[in-house]
């Protein structure tokens, strides 16, 4: 279970295991990147970035929740994510929380 | 003219080709963005306006808030973490607009359009992915900005490129 609230409501937080990590670096693809520029031009969403980002950070979360297991908590609470671009065209998606063990109260 | 075209090696026409090609596509794309960017503005617009009525009859209201604690039930089964986002860029004509703009300072409408449509947007789609994923509501909803995909020149970021928007919070059933 995930959550980016302090608490998960209905459930009862009985031990803290500390910050559990994920992260990815994804750079964009060359031909992709001709193609959104040619997007560009009437502006808008561009679908083959919007994909590439949740894939990654889909991936950075399942990372998180792998570290999460691996301490032996069933919960991360309060997940927060960060972005930064690393050189140029590369990303680094980040998704950190803290595991725990929870109860349903 | 028929003997310079013969005369001239073949590979000498294909560059005068591509430059050729280069030099017209360029000027014909941005008076295509100039001319009808505000077409494809509308249209996303409209259909965004249409989504957002049709999610506010099904779920009676808004199913997403900003607090920490649920309102609308009292006693809750699961939680998960639910999180979409969205990519957009302004165009050809905005970001010319944009940045005739920013030499001289103030509020530039152009790009304003552009942030209102992506926040918009990424949050109807969070209002969409919890009704699709079985969740009465989605509380502590957070929205994040970040250029993640423009080219960073000498250090430092000069101007702006492709905005990602990234909404999340917890959904509650």
């Amino acid at each position: 279970m995930t959550s980016n609230t302090e608490t998960i409501p209905g459930f009862k937080i009985t031990k803290s295991l500390g910050v559990a990590t994920g992260s990815t670096v994804r750079a964009k693809h060359i031909g992709k990147d001709i193609l959104a520029g040619f997007k560009n031009i009437v502006g808008g969403e561009i679908k083959a970035y919007t994909e590439l980002l949740m894939e990654a950070r889909t991936e950075a979360l399942g990372r998180m929740m792998l570290d999460a297991a691996q301490r032996g908590g069933n919960a991360v609470v309060n997940v927060r994510f960060a972005t930064s671009s690393v050189a140029g065209g590369a990303a680094e998606l980040f998704a950190y929380g803290t595991a725990v063990i929870v109860e349903q109260e | 003219m028929s003997e310079l075209l013969n005369s001239t090696p073949i590979w000498l026409l294909i560059i005068y080709g591509i430059f050729f090609l280069f030099g017209a596509f360029f000027p014909a794309a941005f008076i295509y963005s100039m001319l009808f960017g505000w077409l494809h503005e509308s249209k996303r617009t409209k259909k965004l306006v249409a989504r957002e009525q049709r999610v506010a009859g099904i779920s009676g209201g808004d199913n997403i808030h900003t607090l920490s604690k649920p309102i609308n039930i009292e006693r809750v089964s699961s939680a998960g973490l639910v999180m979409t986002n969205i990519t957009v860029s302004p165009s050809w004509w905005q970001l010319f607009l944009g940045n005739i703009k920013s030499i001289f300072g103030g509020q530039i409408k152009s790009y304003d359009k552009v942030l209102a449509y992506g926040r918009a947007e990424v949050l109807q789609r969070l209002r969409e992915q919890a009704l699709g994923e079985g969740w009465t509501e989605i509380i502590n909803v957070r929205v994040e900005t970040s250029m993640v995909m423009n080219k960073v020149k000498g250090g430092q970021q000069n101007k702006i490129g492709t905005l990602e928007f990234l909404a999340f919070g917890t959904g509650i059933r």
